[in-house]
């Protein structure tokens, strides 16, 4: 095949950086030094880090922080899932848009919310409960662990929602059928066949989002910091971003050394679990639809009261707070005092320079950094299903590395090869291209993933085909490939945009300067600074500036394709 | 034992509203084996699920064993769980998280019955024997074949003791051998429980073996109701006698009385019906006789051998009569046929028809 050493080259230039990355974290650990001093290699790090109760601290916040997560997330998703896949309840299309909708929404704007709602001190609800009876105390606090928890569980139960439907979709109906007519009821059939088949799917989603929880970083960034509860990702970010020490890379290599292994191990726990799970996944030779539970009007009236809560708490509570918040000069709950103060001033107020140079750079960011992953993925995975390359499943393996190695770990590692490594050769420090290329090796696995199961399905007689009538590899990609792959690139492109508008974690420490500031963090920096109520203001310039793209995706991309990323 | 009457359902498929059942009336008797017959999208699997309460129909009665299970005028739809029914499914539906004798154990000690523990263990038992299973009680049930899990499958609907059992295809999924070993098995324990089965298949043999009676469907209507020799010999329309095994069609005009002008030459009938105008005549290629010389009997037509193929115990030979060809199938006395042959079709083998405008038979 002419051209294959061309595609395992680019394929090999977008993996390279993975490994090196990695590499990078390791070799953190044992460095230290500031530049223009020798550099030291030490066990110190290390040693520091067992020997300080904060690291135990922190671990056992990080874990409080994740369990709350996977309970909360679960306890809306389960329900849910029933509800769509198994229940005759209406509205199953408003359901599907509004949780993709969700799971676009960014977590650092349901934070936000969530502050003005519980906060012990500025929070709504706290004040008003406190004014009504006389407490002494605000009843709720959101700066806890369990309110992070409960903030991140609704942000992430979005995901366990699609990954449970995956998982009621691969079960053959046929096994509760056989339930009900052998005289099993509803409950029964739930209790003793739905549950047990479905919950190897049910753990994977759990340590699914377990992982996402040990390493997320915008809910313990908006919420916690700012109460000193750190999670291992404020943590690094403390170590590398601190207010009054030196950076100290060193031991931020070392936690995420350990975390990188813990998301290692994770990961390995969650792919057991998934093939657990397709053992039970019976192909049905029939295409009929399993029976729907019928729910009669009551039971439409209490799955819609579900459903309606879990949508107002989880969506538009923490959106109203916003849009209140971000009329106020100070904030304060709703009164006619209040109202009389409503004013645009917040949005006038706004960095408006720093604005359009954030919209400019995300604009960029939201249109290069989908399609340099594209490229790269094709490669990969054509090298990985299509080469018959010796080293194929090594791509494999190091493709998906970027899922389970936490975007934050990833960013240091960029920044610290830009100060320490690359410095003479390069200026990548605070510059755009560290961003492009830091957002786009992130996707790697996610971009991989869609286009190997999408090439998977294109039988490589089409391809063998088009070799045979003396077509170069170039041209079969162009001409045969690409137009089949067509739906999968569209849906993957739109995604991936989508997320790099909203991306924060890896902006906290690539964005240092105005020149490749960000939207996101131009919000976050209104927020860190105090200007609570401009935050909010920002923040809905950025979502108003994210719907056409949202827009796009609903109509472009289909909902079906979301799980096969997971 | 099964009544159905005035049942209707039709399907939403985007759109347009398709019809799975216009209108079925049945009547099962106790202890009868009944096979629903038809092609896919015949509406018979939505009619087994329907009598099972997994498909809700949109109109009409079920009544099964005396109790009225559906009715849309009196708003009666019981859940399938409180009809006393046993069901094999195509996919057999055994549940892969328990072993055998939880398969079973599951449905008596949770269903209907919720029996005590020991009682259930002995008629796990005793349906394991049934199916000669007795040995695998503790084996995980995803690990057991095919074939081992049809049985699990048929031993699970009868431990219940239902009063009626559904099959849904339940011989589908296993290699042509196993098939016909595994009917026969069905048929002698039907046979020996004496219990009511209503059964669905689209493999006309399997029909023919198994049935007492076959009901043919074909979009979402019962064609004809009768047992296998009912339904070959004198099938009521061309749908069903296509559906029995090949059949040559022959155009033609009816003539007075029971003749008929046809396109390879005038034939005589045993028809009962008068149609006017244009029909289809009918005749199964085993029927068509072919010799070297048909001397002083009726319909006897000269053709001229196109083709013949020998298969061991028959030969198919295409027989051209004017510009019409038919298939016969004889007796293999000679390697081949060749050129001239006297043809002969007798009058009670044939079927008659009216004819559509396309020219295809009605069905």
């Amino acid at each position: 095949m002419r051209g294959r050493w061309l595609f395992v080259a680019i394929s090999a230039a977008g993996l390279l950086p993975v490994v090196a990355f990695l590499l990078i974290i390791l070799w953190m650990g044992f460095w230290q030094g500031s530049p223009g001093e020798p550099v030291v290699y030490t066990l110190k790090h290390y040693q520091t880090l067992f020997a300080d109760p904060s690291t135990y601290r922190t671990l056992v916040n990080t874990i409080g922080f994740a369990s709350t997560t996977v309970l909360v997330s679960l306890v809306f998703a389960i329900p849910t899932a029933w509800l769509v896949e198994r229940t005759d309840v209406p509205g199953k299309n408003l359901i599907f848009a509004l949780v993709t909708i969700g799971a676009l929404l960014p977590t650092f704007f349901t934070s936000m919310g969530w502050v003005f709602l519980l906060h012990p001190r500025i929070g709504i609800i706290n004040k008003l409960l406190i004014e009504w009876f006389g407490l002494e105390q605000a009843p709720f606090n959101i700066a806890t662990l369990i309110g992070m928890g409960w903030v991140e569980g609704l942000g992430l139960s979005s995901i366990a929602f699609i990954m449970i439907v995956a998982s009621y979709r691969a079960m053959d109906p046929a096994l509760e059928e056989a339930a009900r007519v052998h005289g099993l009821g509803i409950f029964r059939t739930l209790r003793y066949v739905t549950l047990p088949l479905t919950l190897p799917g049910i753990v994977a989603a759990a340590i699914y989002i377990f992982t996402i929880g040990l390493s997320a970083f915008e809910v313990p960034a908006i919420i916690g910091m700012s109460n000193k509860i750190f999670t291992f990702s404020t943590y690094i970010f403390y170590k590398i971003q601190p207010l009054e020490e030196l950076p100290s890379y060193g031991m931020a290599g070392a936690v995420s050394s350990l975390l990188v292994v813990l998301a290692l191990l994770l990961s390995w726990g969650y792919f057991r679990m998934l093939r657990f799970s397709h053992r039970y996944a019976v192909v049905t030779g029939k295409g009929y639809r399993p029976r729907r539970v019928e729910l009669g009007a009551k039971g439409w009236f209490c799955a819609w009261f579900f459903l309606g809560c879990y949508f107002l708490v989880a969506k538009f509570l923490p959106f109203v707070l916003l849009v209140w918040a971000s009329l106020l000069k100070f904030f304060q709950p709703p009164s006619w005092a209040a109202l009389e103060q409503v004013s645009l001033y917040n949005f006038y107020g706004l960095p408006w320079n720093l604005m359009l140079q954030g919209a400019r750079n995300t604009l960029i960011l939201m249109l290069s950094v989908p399609t340099l992953a594209l490229i790269l993925c094709l490669a990969i995975s054509w090298t990985v299903l299509r080469s018959g390359l010796r080293w194929r499943l090594t791509f494999d393996a190091v493709a998906f590395l970027p899922h389970a190695v936490p975007q934050l770990i990833l960013a240091i590692a960029a920044v610290f090869a830009a100060l320490f490594l690359l410095h003479n050769a390069f200026s990548l420090y605070g510059s755009l291209a560290i961003v492009i290329i830091v957002y786009t090796i992130s996707r790697i696995s996610f971009a991989t993933r869609i286009i190997n199961n999408s090439l998977a399905q294109i039988h490589p007689e089409l391809d063998e085909a088009a070799f045979v009538g003396g077509l170069p590899l170039w041209q079969v990609m162009r001409k045969i490939l690409l137009p089949l792959l067509k739906p999968a690139l569209v849906y993957a492109w739109l995604w991936m945009a989508l997320l790099c508008y909203r991306e924060l974690t890896m902006a906290s420490v690539l964005v240092t300067s105005q020149e490749n500031v960000t939207l996101p963090m131009i919000v976050w920096g209104l927020w860190l600074g105090g200007s609570l109520n401009q935050a909010a203001a920002a923040n809905l310039v950025v979502l108003a500036f994210m719907l056409p793209a949202v827009t796009l995706y609903l109509i472009f991309g289909r909902r079906s394709r979301f799980t096969e990323a997971l | 034992m099964i009544s159905l009457a005035g049942l209707r359902k039709d399907f939403q498929s985007g759109d347009q509203a398709v019809a799975a059942l216009q209108g079925i009336d049945l009547e099962v008797n106790k202890g009868e084996f009944f096979v629903l017959l038809g092609p896919s999208g015949s509406g018979k699997t939505t009619l087994l699920r329907s009598v099972a309460g997994l498909e809700k129909p949109d109109a009409g009665e079920i009544i099964l064993n005396g109790k009225t299970v559906y009715s849309s005028s009196r708003r009666i739809s019981a859940p399938p769980e409180e009809r006393e029914i046993g069901m094999v499914f195509q996919s057999y539906a055994i549940w892969p998280h328990l072993t055998v004798a939880e398969n079973i154990g599951l449905v008596l000690t949770h269903g209907r019955a919720r029996l005590p523990k020991n009682q259930a263990a002995e008629r796990i038992r005793r349906s394991l024997a049934l199916v000669q299973l007795e040995n695998f009680d503790n084996r995980p049930a995803r690990l057991l074949s095919g074939g081992q899990q049809q049985r699990v499958a048929l031993a699970r609907a009868l431990a219940v003791n239902p009063a009626l059992l559904l099959m849904d295809e339940p011989l589908s999924n296993l290699d042509a051998r196993l098939r016909e070993e595994v009917r026969t098995s069905i048929k002698k324990l039907t046979g020996q429980l004496g219990i009511t089965v209503l059964y669905v298949t689209h493999d006309q043999v399997e029909a023919m073996v198994l049935a007492d009676r076959i009901a043919v469907m074909s979009h979402g209507r019962i064609l004809q109701i009768g047992n296998a020799f009912e339904l070959y010999r004198s099938p009521a329309n061309a749908l069903v006698a296509e559906f029995f095994g090949s059949i040559n069609w022959v155009r033609g005009k009816m003539l007075d009385g029971q003749r008929v002008e046809s396109e390879i030459g005038p034939l005589v009938t045993e028809t009962s019906r008068r149609y006017d105008g244009a029909v289809v005549v009918g005749i199964r290629p085993e029927d068509v006789k072919l010799d070297d010389a048909f001397n002083g009997v009726e319909n006897r037509l000269d053709g001229n051998v196109v083709s013949s193929n020998f298969l061991g115990d028959q030969v198919i030979a295409e027989v051209k009569i004017k510009d019409k060809i038919l298939v016969a199938k004889v007796s293999p006395e000679k390697e081949r046929l060749a050129g001239n042959v006297a043809v002969q079709l007798p009058r009670n083998r044939i079927v008659v028809f009216p004819e559509t405008a396309t020219g295809e038979p009605v069905a």
